[in-house]
């Protein structure tokens, strides 16, 4: 599974982006959302029962992410139509204001190594990358468990948050050299 | 009230610091950048309504949009730090120093400004707000970028003078609400 401090993988899948006739979907790529923090976070099936919640929970939280820089970039090996079906049909996913990657080939998630041996769908991976492209967090939990959006926005903060004043720093200690 | 006519109503008691300002302001010390960058800083950490209209009224002049948003986002930083670091300094427990802060002060590496200048008001804010670890701390990262005691002296001139106003407008502001009996 690739881990912190490695580079997130290139990658360009199509995303369902809206409920618009017309603009359901897009193609999104690892140069989109240049200077921005990236939260992708996959599950293993739509219209299954655990992750409705979840996504509508990051969902809710969108705007504290994108505050932060953050883009959050939902997943799943479904294709951008199941995505688009299930958007349409569950009310909690309806105004869901972040994209969904359709990696239908396994492409991003088979580089990730975060597809489950036994099921072959995405496990509940969750990665925070920085504007450098590089992974500062990863997270995976078992199939049936849910994830906690709000302890993923906490790790965004803490990340985020260095302490850069000089009335911080004790005897010793490098000096900071500014850009 | 435009800097110009605020001044001018400046009550006597007071005519020392009228003048002061005219003089700190004129300082070569300084570049006028940096005079009236600690000037917006100075009258933000300063907290007086008519100061801070006036003063940033006459900044707005002389510095350009980043320029003044770094000013006021250098006294806005500090009105935050000052308090934090001020009590690490007052409080006798040297545990506090080692627990992470878990602040955000990300504009100290965004302000996109001219470090040196962002460093100044820093200190002339930590000046006002009376943080000892703060000045210590800002004043040894001017020195060490190359600033003299002259210039940065001449930053705290500007900050004290401006919190004296500061505090003379405040006091009239009352005094014209409830006027004393004869």
């Amino acid at each position: 599974m690739l881990g912190v401090g490695e580079r997130f993988p290139e990658f360009s899948l199509t995303a369902t982006v809206s409920r618009n006739k017309g603009s359901e979907f897009k193609t999104i790529t690892s140069d989109d959302y240049a200077g921005k923090w990236k939260v992708f976070f996959f599950w293993p099936k739509d219209f299954t029962f655990v992750c409705p919640t979840e996504i509508a929970a990051f969902g809710k939280l969108e705007k504290q992410f994108r505050d932060r820089d953050a883009q959050i970039l939902g997943g799943s090996t479904d294709s951008e139509f199941v995505h688009l079906a299930w958007r349409n049909n569950h009310e909690d996913l309806r105004d869901l204001p972040f994209p969904m990657l359709a990696d239908i080939k396994r492409e991003l998630t088979g580089t990730l190594g975060i597809l489950d041996p036994k099921e072959g769908v995405a496990q509940r991976a969750t990665y925070i990358v920085d504007p450098d492209g590089i992974v500062r967090y990863v997270s995976v939990n078992d199939l049936a468990v849910g994830r906690n959006p709000e302890e993923v926005l906490r790790v965004l903060d803490a990340l985020q948050t260095d302490e850069l004043c000089p009335c911080n720093w004790q005897k010793g200690e490098p000096t900071l050299v500014t850009a | 009230m435009n800097l110009e006519a605020l001044l001018d109503a400046v009550p006597g008691y007071a005519k020392d610091l009228k003048l002061n300002f005219s003089s700190v302001m004129a300082q070569t010390e300084l570049t006028k950048q940096q005079a009236w960058g600690t000037a917006v800083a100075s009258a933000v950490a300063s907290r007086n309504s008519e100061m801070i209209q006036a003063v940033f009224g006459e900044a707005v002049n002389h510095l350009n949009p980043p320029v003044f948003d770094a000013a006021k986002g250098a006294a806005a930083l500090m009105g935050m730090n000052n308090i934090y670091y001020r009590f690490h300094h007052l409080s006798k427990n040297e545990k506090y120093a080692n627990l992470p802060a878990r602040l955000r002060m990300n504009i100290i590496r965004t302000h996109g400004i001219d470090p040196v200048d962002f460093e100044l008001w820093c200190l002339a804010a930590s000046a006002i707000n009376a943080c000892g670890k703060c000045v210590d701390a800002h004043e040894r990262v001017l020195r060490e970028k190359g600033v003299s005691e002259e210039t940065i002296n001449a930053a705290v001139r500007i900050a004290a003078v401006i919190h004296g106003l500061a505090t003379v407008f405040d006091t009239e502001r009352v005094a014209a609400a409830q006027p004393l009996n004869a």
